[in-house]
């Protein structure tokens, strides 16, 4: 790829178009590239992630949360949690800062194609996804039906809440969605852990393939319910996330055995890391 | 090929300062002795296994990767003309395990600039530098195979000098040398290094270790056991000349000012793997142990190898260095023990 820059660690500004508060300490950021380049010549794929770096505080790693047939933008989705994102939240449309990327590996666009698409995310896993959830949507002739499974822990915490009702009378993509708690009783859907989604519609494991993302503690159990289904592991990919620093294979933070998540993940098939005791 | 009197040799490093930065073993006011800038005064011959390895020199404990004034970065790469005099046979191994990992896929101009701007003269071992050096074990020692830019025999008296590269010859233009027939050094060269890996054992049980490991036939309370011991001090990351791990922070001194840095950072402590959410797929230390331990012997990488055995180049100095004895020659023995 001639077009990297010669520095690995070199950084591109950007500035914040727009700012769209989704759920509490959520917000979506659109960019703007400040370098005089477009998002078209970024080349990102769905599943890669950007290190958003802000002077004097540092960098986090952080998925690109639209597609790239949707290039007036860069979204990304940001849970405000410590000093980075914190300082982010802190800033204003027009602000400006810096990020690196895109990194890592996205997820398997070409293998995906000829399958039905089941996505499972849980929580702020709804990020990564949705960049494959719009590019399967823009480019629907190359991709067969959606199922999505989305799981929050109450019913104030969906992430997307109107776009994704805009999709709402479409026959090519089908919904569930479940909230572990629904304290107020205002829940419509389902009740319960994001895996119950499973009991309340039907697969076919042969021509679907699987892709998740969500908090550590999903993945067992969504791992388990597909294996039940009779998924095949060639058919199961998920998206993992690690403690970042440089995003190009070199700190070692985001090891996982004899990978790196940032280079050779996020985005990884189960078979690859079936036999890696930390993986999951 | 060329010969040098041991007594000449302080008079062709000094003949090298004029060109280049010329790191060797020195002596200090204590009586330590580390690899640090020539001087006729503190120069000696005389030493062991250095205490550090040089991966220091392309991966310096803590660098400035960017300036930044008015919140613009300026990128920060230096490097200069070195020679690295006098390193062993296994830390010219962890050099070009190193280089390979820090080069491979996407280059760290930070490391690979220094890197290529270093000649390396290596010093073959006659024997074993103390206990724990396992480098026949391992396939990078005592006399190396590959990487130098010139390489020394101890011949008593003198040195034999065998050049590896273009530019180890370059630097042997013109100082206090000799010749000496190309057939009677070979030959000389030949007993050396028969002699050589006579004196250093083989540990079995490294292999074997590995072959546990691969196989999953390990007892992992072996982990357990260690991670009760570790005091997490870091140290053996930090003498490992194959461990490169850093931590990236900036430090502003005033609003938008200051710089970002690097520094070396191990796996061993607990926050090197803590996510934000405070979620840590390392959350013991047994668990830390076994990844560094795992990653020398299973989870390295076939390319980075360079021609050893594994991500580990049997320097022993882990095993030396560590308060509480956990080093590589302890875990492997542990781990094969039942
Ligand atoms: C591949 C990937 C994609 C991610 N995508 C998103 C996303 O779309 N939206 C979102 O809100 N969050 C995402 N995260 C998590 C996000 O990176 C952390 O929440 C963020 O680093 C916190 O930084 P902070 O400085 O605000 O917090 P602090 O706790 O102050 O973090 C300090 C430093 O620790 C490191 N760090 C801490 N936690 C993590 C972590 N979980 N992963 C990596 N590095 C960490 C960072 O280098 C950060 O600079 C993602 C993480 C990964 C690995
Ligand atoms: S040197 Fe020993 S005590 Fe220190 S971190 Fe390493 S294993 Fe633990
Ligand atoms: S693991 Fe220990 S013995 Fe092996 S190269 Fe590193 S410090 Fe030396
Ligand atoms: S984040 Fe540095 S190696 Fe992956």
């Amino acid at each position: 790829m001639g077009d990297h820059p010669s520095n690995i660690y070199e950084l591109r500004p950007v500035s914040i178009i727009r700012t769209l508060p989704q759920i509490k300490d959520h917000m979506l950021f659109q960019l703007k590239l400040e370098d005089g380049t477009t998002w078209d010549s970024f080349g990102h794929q769905p599943g890669q992630f950007i290190e958003v770096s802000i002077f004097g505080k540092g960098e986090a790693p952080i998925s690109i949360s639209s597609p790239p047939t949707r290039c007036d933008t860069l979204e990304i989705c940001v849970r405000r949690t410590g000093r980075v994102t914190n300082a982010l939240f802190d800033m204003g449309r027009g602000s400006t800062f810096h990020i690196r990327g895109p990194y890592g590996r996205g997820f398997p666009i070409e293998n995906l194609k000829r399958y039905k698409l089941l996505l499972i995310a849980g929580g702020l896993g709804l990020a990564p996804l949705r960049s494959l959830l719009l590019y399967a949507l823009d480019r629907k002739d190359d991709f067969e039906d959606i199922i999505l499974m989305y799981g929050t822990n109450n019913p104030d915490n969906v992430l997307f809440k109107y776009e994704l009702l805009s999709f709402f009378d479409r026959d090519d993509i089908k919904y569930l969605y479940s909230v572990d708690r629904d304290e107020e009783g205002i829940w419509k859907q389902y009740v319960g852990v994001v895996t119950g989604l499973f009991d309340r519609t039907t697969l076919s494991s042969d021509d679907t393939c699987a892709v998740m993302c969500g908090p550590p503690i999903m993945y067992r159990f969504v791992l388990q319910k597909l294996i039940h289904l009779g998924f095949s592991k060639e058919h199961i990919y998920m998206s993992l996330e690690r403690m970042m620093k440089c995003g190009v294979g070199k700190c070692g933070h985001c090891a996982i055995g004899d990978r790196y998540c940032c280079m050779d993940g996020p985005v990884f098939p189960y078979t690859e890391i079936e036999n890696i005791k930390e993986a999951i | 090929m060329k010969t040098i009197a041991k007594k000449d040799v302080k008079a062709l490093l000094s003949l090298w300062t004029k060109e280049y930065h010329v790191l060797a073993p020195c002596r200090t006011a204590r009586g330590d002795f580390i690899f640090a800038d020539f001087s006729e005064e503190s120069f000696t011959l005389d030493y062991k296994k250095p205490p550090l390895p040089p991966k220091s020199v392309f991966l310096p404990h803590t660098e400035v990767i960017f300036t930044v004034e008015n919140g613009q970065f300026k990128e920060t790469v230096t490097a200069h003309n070195v020679v690295l005099f006098g390193i062993r046979s296994c830390d010219m191994m962890g050099i070009l395990q190193c280089t390979s990992f820090m080069t491979r896929d996407r280059n760290d101009i930070y490391y690979s600039t220094k890197n290529a701007m270093a000649r390396t003269v290596v010093m073959a071992c006659p024997g074993p530098q103390n206990e724990t050096c396992f480098c026949t074990t391992t396939f990078s020692g005592p006399v190396a195979h590959k990487g130098f830019d010139l390489l020394f025999y101890d011949m008593g008296e003198s040195f034999i000098i065998q050049t590896g590269s273009k530019r180890g010859e370059d630097i042997l233009m013109s100082g206090p040398l000799s010749d000496i027939d190309n057939a009677v050094a070979r030959r000389k060269i030949e007993a050396f290094t028969k002699q050589a890996v006579e004196n250093i054992p083989v540990v079995d049980e490294i292999t074997e270790a590995m072959t546990r490991l691969e196989s999953g036939n390990v007892d992992e309370k072996i982990w357990e056991h260690f991670g009760q011991k570790c005091i997490v001090c870091g140290g053996c990351a930090f003498v490992c000349p194959t461990c490169t791990c850093f931590n990236v922070y900036d430090h502003e001194s005033s609003p938008g000012h200051g710089i970002r840095a690097r520094a070396w950072d191990a796996c061993l402590y607990g926050g090197f793997t803590r996510e934000a959410s405070g979620h840590n797929p390392r959350a013991t230390q047994a668990s830390r142990l076994q990844r560094r331990h795992e990653h020398k012997l299973l989870y390295y990488n076939d390319t980075d190898v360079q021609g050893g055995l594994c991500g580990c180049v049997g320097c022993g100095r882990c095993s030396d260095y560590c308060p509480v004895r956990i080093g590589t020659l302890e875990v492997a023995k542990a781990l094969v023990s039942n």
